[in-house]
């Protein structure tokens, strides 16, 4: 089983986001911070992260940063709200594997998790 | 527990109160915000929402969610593609009793019994897709709200606090509700198209009226540039002319209260032109020699043919000048005599322009009381007689009574 870490301060689109993919029989886990998020990069060992890009005064930048210098295999997709598009090229210049903008197409999501997973299939 | 959500609903009440708020609301937000917040206040479900198609973004997006499992209401979009909104915009006869609703249920017996071998293969595919539409959406019951055949929205509801299972009335309310709120939510988009369109026009009408009211402006400032031309050529004359210069202004106003005396139509550029007659008659006095104009005494007889000239010399002056026709006119006739004794043409009566007659009075009026440097100034009343006398045969009766009038009317300065 895929496992997919959710980072977002609103606990109700971590909610979402992982009965979704649980749906789609995902191993998901969902951190409202950022100091959470590297937590469990460590114990839960995520293969994808979706990473919200602002989270109350946490920069998403900060935690994939983190993320990429910790273990960069770890594909990680920014979601973005049209405010801060101006991020997204830091975002990707950081190594960000893609970006998505809410709000979100849920096949658009779920096609590009999936590819991001056969990617990582196709490395090991 | 929800044992007092669950309590009976008098639907057909609740039916009756919705639909006087719909004829209400103008605004569609506010009813569909009002539709979730009471469905979720009186019957108890886990959610509650409503998708909309916003038509400038070719798009549906969760416009409200309620309830203990709402989805956060910016999340999520959906295009024409997605499996719940493909089903309901289908125009396929075969499902076309699956499209008045969906319930999760209803699909679970479709798909697993044998009504779902009368079914297309694709069909039945698509709807296990809607099926887990449904599911990510937390939904049990779709209801679409069409106008025309376009679906304009969706109405999702999860299941009931209680686990109980919708009845045939419920559904039925439901199906009246998304069908009234439809169509409230179209007319008042046709509504705001209408106030915006209106808006529109009035931004264009406005635009329209500044573009007109600046036209007028530049043609009020043409028009004043001509006067001030016209003034400063009948300056020069009454320099050179030492009798009359300095009430040349005078003249003017005396014609025109002669000529509002009279009633005359002084609208429009009217009035100018009659100021401009006025005060540019003498203009072709510039082109009569020094020692005819200013000489003292009495002219002889080739000299005064000389004088006569001032007037074609006039005509002459102002005829380059396409805005001023009529003043041209008046020039030419103003030494026309009532009786036609008068020069150039010897024109009569009427055939005289009225502007011309007035010319004709005031100056003579004024001729009568200034000093000269062969005579003094007469009084007024004298000047009075002296018009009165020629009245007929020199001047228009009329005109004349019509000065005097004015003259009379006057107030005295100090």
């Amino acid at each position: 089983m895929t496992r997919l870490l959710v980072v977002d301060d609103e606990a109700e689109i971590c909610n979402f986001l992982k009965s979704f993919f649980e749906d789609r029989d995902f191993e998901v886990q969902t951190a409202l911070s950022g100091e959470k998020a590297m937590e469990l990069v460590s114990t839960f060992r995520p293969q994808v992260i979706l990473l919200d890009i602002k989270m109350g005064n946490v920069d998403g930048l900060n935690v994939l940063q983190q993320v990429k210098s910790k273990n960069p295999k770890i594909k990680v997709i920014m979601v973005t709200a049209l405010e801060t598009t101006d991020k997204i090229e830091q975002a990707m210049r950081l190594g960000a594997d893609n970006y998505i903008t809410k709000p979100l197409s849920l096949e658009y999501l779920e096609k590009d998790v999936q590819e991001k997973i056969a990617n990582l299939a196709a490395r090991s | 527990m929800p044992s007092q959500k669950t309590r009976s609903v008098d639907y057909h009440e609740a039916l009756r109160d919705i639909a006087k708020s719909l004829v209400r609301l103008k605004r569609p937000e506010r009813l569909l915000k009002m539709i979730t917040r009471y469905i979720d206040r009186e019957l108890g479900l886990t959610h509650a929402a409503i998708l909309v198609y916003e038509p400038e973004r070719s798009r549906y997006t969760i416009f409200d969610s309620k309830g203990i499992r709402k989805i956060p209401r910016s999340l999520i979009k959906f295009d024409q593609d997605y499996p719940l909104i493909r089903w309901f915009s289908s125009k396929d006869k075969e499902t076309e009793s699956l499209r008045q609703y969906l319930s999760k249920q209803k699909i679970r017996e479709i798909l697993s019994n044998g009504v779902a071998a009368k079914l297309k293969p694709e069909t039945k595919a698509e709807l296990s897709r809607v099926q887990r539409s449904l599911n990510d959406l937390r939904a049990d019951i779709a209801i679409p709200g069409f106008f025309k055949d376009s679906l304009i929205g969706i109405l999702l509801l999860g299941e009931k606090l209680s686990r109980r299972l919708f009845t045939r009335t419920e559904i039925h309310f439901f199906e009246t509700l998304v069908h009234d709120a439809a169509i409230a939510v179209k007319t008042s988009e046709y509504h705001q198209h209408l106030i915006e369109r209106n808006l529109e026009l009035e931004v264009r009408k406005k635009q329209l009226e500044e573009r007109l009211h600046e036209i007028e402006r530049l043609r009020k400032k043409e028009q004043s540039t001509y006067y001030e031309i016209m003034k400063s050529l009948a300056q020069e004359v009454h320099a050179k002319d030492p009798y009359t210069f300095g009430h040349i202004h005078q003249v003017e106003r005396l014609g025109v209260m002669t000529a509002e005396e009279l009633g005359l139509d002084l609208s429009g550029k009217r009035k100018d032109v009659l100021s401009a007659g006025l005060l540019l008659h003498d203009v072709g006095k510039v082109g009569i020699p020094d020692n005819v104009l200013k000489k003292p005494g009495g002219l002889d007889r080739e000299e005064w043919k000389i004088m006569r000239q001032h007037v074609e010399k006039g005509v002459k002056i102002l005829e380059p000048l396409s805005d001023f026709k009529e003043v041209a006119e008046i020039v030419w006739c103003h030494h026309e005599n009532y009786d036609g004794s008068g020069y150039p043409r010897g024109l009569k009566g009427e055939a005289i322009p009225i502007e011309a007659r007035i010319v004709s009075v005031v100056d003579a009026f004024h001729a009568i009381v200034s000093t000269r440097c062969y005579r003094e100034g007469r009084p007024v009343e004298v000047a009075f007689q002296e018009l009165r006398r020629c009245a007929g045969t020199q001047f228009d009766p009329k005109v004349v009574e019509a000065f005097i009038r004015a003259m009379k009317k006057r107030p005295k300065r100090g």
